[in-house]
């Protein structure tokens, strides 16, 4: 039924056939320069972010981590299919690593893609506790390339992550610095007139919302393999080359826009899977994320690799180039992100009957008349008929429209945060991520989970379905079903759901094609679905990966019940001994 | 319910015997301090500042509040004071210990103690009041008190924030205080008692710790109250120049 | 309904109007396109068997004499549609822009081909049938030949030009010796 899971089911039984692999780890106090600030952190092997840790697939690895701080830690690999003990959450999977403790990680390798690794103990992952994986396949690639690099994308934050929770706690816009000011409310008086202005404000002011409610977290510094902007990562490479860049988003908060001014990235690879190469001009990677991408620079110049924040509020850089020193014009920010009235829909019960009748003045920012001259003729001929199930404030328009008006069908409609490309070319939307390959038999879900996403942002709470992580129950699955969960947004804020230890197929209609993610990103006022084959026995986490998020309660621990090993085992059965203490 | 739960897992473990460590890992609870109640901390000084009134009078006055809790309870001190720096006394000292809790999407429910102890006569009040944001960004703080003599009186702060850019803000504040009853020895008299408005314009220079601001301060006294403050051969109203920071940590 | 035929009869006429520019574009140089030319089934004298995965073929390039007719017989090995198309890498780059509105307009759906979209007459004897003597496109499973003439020295690659998979590296080198 499943290659992967058969394999790794093979290689458990039989250690000795795989290819066993050792490796070391030392969790440090480091010192995290970022050509900005200099600050003291976590990293591994003495630096911040940690080495790139080189598997391969078939192989079973051991992972000798020793802890020298003064405080637990721990290591999740994260998107790793692995027996649970081995998925490093403290208090789900294992207990952590004490100080001075080494712990060691055994677990098969049954997956190839890029991955990440970071601590789940409190906020040593935004203080720097973070990593790549790599993992090469057993066959080939279904694309090429002559060199890759490892482009892991970070918000570095002067501010430690114990001391940014107490703040955003004490109030919730204290790193906020892209609100409204007076003379924003004079510009839009001029572009919108007085009373169309007067009346957005007392909308907004009555919710008590800020529009200007993007990014929680700013201040930043974006890294690039640990470099800031001045500091500029470069990669080489010899003209004509086509380069694998694998993008992944360690941020604690920030969602940043790709794009490489001059080249085109063919994405071949969404969350560690192969996707079916489209080729972009734009990508937004949501916190956790990772995307592959193929580019090929044919001239002998230098290209900027800019990632800016969804806010606007930093942005990371980098440079392409074929010598070393070489660099390339950096773009300027564009202006801040705004959150519509649309971003708003699933706050308070509100549906979307009530949406008609708020006033849509308030997106006068947003041009929809090029919209109407569209050509919708030809979408009649495609497959619509998996999407039946997604949410209409979601669907809108096919995806085909993301290239030119401002549109994607997992934003809602007339959201501010709906991102188009720099040059006016094509943004990615998940809608456009279709599997190489289906990973699983196509089949009807047994299950439906709906899962509310929710907080109020005054208080600075998080939570799923209004109940915050200490005062929820797990979320209990059976071995062998398969669910249906349904995340429905009712916060003004983008949240990447992710869930550990079992895949997470994102719905975007394709069927059996769709993409195979571990992380998801909800965006505000959207009801968006994904599919999990619960082939994964034990607990699990189950998360918003903001980590401020998921430290003030977006979090739930998910108990899978049944499964090979204990077919027998009664609930409060204490199950079979084994596992790697 | 979600208590039962917990309970039966725990029976269910004790039940199994002395658990060995892998079983104990199969089934664990997660003990650690994602599952606890975050618990928070936080300092800050709304006012931090010299006065200069329009008759010389030279004061140093604050207001702060000091809280620990978690999201449902929270303990806070609240310390307010004017200190004349001529007569090298305080005209007004107050501090308030409340717990407080949430009572609706913006707003919290306080109850405690206020301490009084200026200069002259002391006095102690219990306190019920709400604290919370009003519709259009106003951050509204009203209080009951009612003193160890049975006065009751009623405090009302209501503060809005103008952004004239991120970082240089004009804030305007306003505080009003009626008495239900008369109290003659502390100068109150049944009525409006006393306004203080003020409008303060602070630059946050590092983060929000640190807001240096200037401002105008505006005190009044009212019926009763400001015959008592005459009579005492006070200002009814005076008029402040201020230098200060707001300060947080 | 008339609105999307309308729609599809632009895209047929576009497509001609750029399969004519292309020619027309090539002749202008003088020197025409050194690639090759359709060759005659008589004049084969070797066969080169080309497999299509998902997303790339086997072999990887291919070395052929100046003069030389090839038969290739292409087969689909993969799940997804693919294409077969001698060029130079600038023909491929054009190429991709038709493929790009084929898959929007829903002629190529993934695994398969709108087989009625292709043949449907739009008028004036065009069609979005794709004929064209350098290239096929097959679906899944499928296998088809293409006689082709070397006629000399030239930046020629053999190209899958659905959207996407050229840039993914589903491309082969011709070397005309």
């Amino acid at each position: 039924m499943k290659t992967a899971f058969l394999a790794g089911a093979l290689s458990l039984l039989l250690p000795t056939m795989g290819v066993a692999g050792e490796y070391n780890l030392t969790v440090d106090r480091v010192e995290i320069d970022t050509g900005d600030f200099v600050k003291t952190g976590i990293g591994y092997n003495g630096a911040s972010p940690g080495p790139v840790l080189r598997f391969k697939e078939g192989e079973n690895v051991s992972i000798n981590v020793t802890n020298n701080l003064d405080e637990m830690t721990s290591i999740h690999w994260h998107g790793l299919i692995l027996p649970f003990e081995q998925d490093g959450v403290p208090g789900i999977s294992f207990p952590g690593i004490k100080p001075g403790e080494t712990f060691t990680y055994n677990f098969p390798i049954t997956q190839s893609g890029t991955y990440w690794f970071h601590s789940h103990s409190g906020f040593q992952e935004p203080d720097g506790a973070y990593g790549a994986i790599v993992i090469e396949p057993e066959g080939r690639e279904p694309f090429r390339y002559d060199r890759e690099y490892v482009v892991q994308l970070t918000d570095k934050h002067p501010h430690s992550g114990d001391r940014i929770m107490r703040n955003l706690k004490m109030m919730p816009d204290y790193y906020n610095r892209e609100q409204q000011t007076v003379g924003e409310f004079f510009s839009d008086v001029s572009d919108q007139g007085f009373m169309t202005t007067v009346k957005d404000r007392l909308a907004w002011g009555g919710m008590r919302m800020m529009k200007a409610d993007v990014e929680d977290l700013q201040g930043f510094t974006g890294l690039i393999n640990g470099k800031g902007p001045e500091q500029n990562w470069t990669g080489l490479f010899q003209p004509g080359e086509r380069i694998r860049l694998r993008f992944i988003n360690s941020s604690a908060m920030t969602y940043f826009d790709v794009r490489i001014p001059g080249l085109d990235m063919t994405v071949v690879q969404a969350d560690g899977n192969n996707v079916q190469p489209v080729s972009v001009d734009e990508f937004r990677i949501g916190v956790a994320e990772t995307y592959d991408v193929i580019v090929r620079p044919r001239d002998e110049k230098a290209y900027t690799i800019f990632a800016e924040s969804m806010g606007r509020s930093g942005y990371a850089r980098a440079t392409l180039a074929p010598k070393e020193g070489m660099e390339a014009a950096v773009p300027k920010l564009r202006d801040p992100a705004r959150l519509t009235m649309a971003d708003m829909g699933g706050m308070h019960g509100m549906d979307h009957g009530d949406m008609a009748g708020m006033d849509h003045s308030t997106m006068g920012e947003m041009d929809h008349s090029d919209m109407k001259d569209m050509d919708h003729s030809g979408m009649k001929g495609m497959d619509h008929s998996g999407m039946k199930g997604m949410d209409h404030s979601a669907m809108g328009h096919g995806s085909e429209m993301t290239a030119g008006g401002a549109s994607d069908p997992f934003y809602a409609e007339g959201s501010g945060l709906i991102p188009t490309a720099a040059n006016g070319g094509k943004f990615l939307s998940y809608a456009d991520l279709k599997a190489q390959k289906p990973l699983y038999e196509e089949r009807e879900a047994t299950r439906e989970i709906e899962l509310r996403l929710t907080g109020n942002m005054e208080r600075y709470t998080w939570s799923i379905n209004g109940v915050k992580y200490e005062d929820a129950d797990p979320i209990r699955l059976q071995y062998g079903e398969r669910v249906r969960f349904k995340f429905v947004n009712e916060t003004m804020m983008t949240h990447p759901m992710h869930l550990h230890g079992m895949w997470s197929m994102l719905d975007v209609g394709a069927g059996q094609l769709n993409p195979v993610k571990h992380t998801i990103s909800v965006q505000p006022g959207t009801t968006v679905y994904m599919e999990t084959e619960v082939d994964e026995p034990g607990q699990w986490a189950f998360h918003c990966h903001l980590s401020y998020h998921a430290a003030a309660g977006m979090f739930r621990k998910v108990i899978v019940e049944g499964g090979p090993e204990s077919t027998q085992a009664a609930e409060g059965d204490v199950g079979q001994a084994g596992g790697e203490a | 319910m979600s208590r039962w739960i917990s309970l039966t897992a725990i029976v269910l473990l004790g039940w199994g015997g002395i658990p060995t460590v892998a079983s104990a890992q199969e089934r664990m609870e997660d003990t650690t301090a994602r599952k606890m109640p975050l618990k928070v901390w936080g300092a800050q000084f709304e006012e931090f500042e010299y006065r200069y009134s329009d008759d010389d009078e030279e004061l140093g006055t604050w207001s702060g509040d000091v809280f620990y809790g978690t999201d449902d309870l929270k303990l806070r001190w609240l310390t307010t004071g004017e200190y004349a720096i001529d007569e090298q006394a305080y005209e007004k000292l107050e501090n308030q210990l409340v717990g407080q809790v949430p009572i609706s999407d913006f707003f919290d429910a306080k109850a405690g103690v206020r301490f009084d102890t200026p200069e002259g006569p002391d006095r102690t009040y219990a306190v019920v009041g709400i604290s919370g944001l009003a519709p259009q960004w106003v951050e509204i703080d009203a209080s009951l008190y009612v003193s160890e003599k049975g006065d009751a009186s009623a405090e009302l702060d209501a503060e809005y924030e103008l952004l004239l850019t991120n970082r240089l803000i004009l804030a305007a504040a306003l505080d009003a205080t009626v008495a239900f009853s008369e109290d003659r020895e502390i100068g109150v008299g049944k009525g409006l008692v006393s306004t203080e408005t003020g409008l303060r314009l602070s630059y946050d220079l590092i983060d929000r710790s640190f807001s240096p601001y200037i401002g105008v301060v505006h005190e009044r006294t009212y019926g009763d109250s400001e015959d008592f403050v005459r009579a005492a051969g006070g200002d009814a109203e005076s008029w402040f120049a201020v230098v200060g920071a707001r300060l947080s940590f | 309904m008339s609105a999307s035929r309308f729609a599809l009869a632009t895209l047929a006429m576009s497509l001609s109007l750029s399969a004519m520019g292309a020619d027309s574009h090539h002749s202008g140089h003088g020197h025409g396109w050194s690639g090759g030319e359709p060759g005659k089934a008589s004049a084969v004298s070797r066969t080169i068997n080309i497999d299509m995965h998902d997303n790339y073929f086997e072999p990887e390039s291919i070395d052929v004499k100046a003069g030389e007719t090839v038969r290739f017989v292409v087969s689909n090995k993969g799940s997804l549609v693919h294409e077969f198309n001698v060029g130079t890498p600038d023909m491929h780059e054009a190429r991709q822009v038709e493929m790009k509105m084929l898959v929007e307009h829903g002629v190529i759906q993934g695994g398969a081909l709108n087989h009625a979209m292709m043949e449907m007459d739009m008028g004036g004897g065009h069609s979005m049938k794709q004929d064209d003597p350098n290239s096929v496109l097959l679906e899944p499973g499928d296998s088809r030949e293409v006689v082709w003439t070397f006629t000399g020295a030239g930046d020629l690659e053999f190209a899958c030009n659905v959207p996407g998979h050229y840039q993914a590296g589903m491309y082969g080198d011709v070397n005309v010796n």
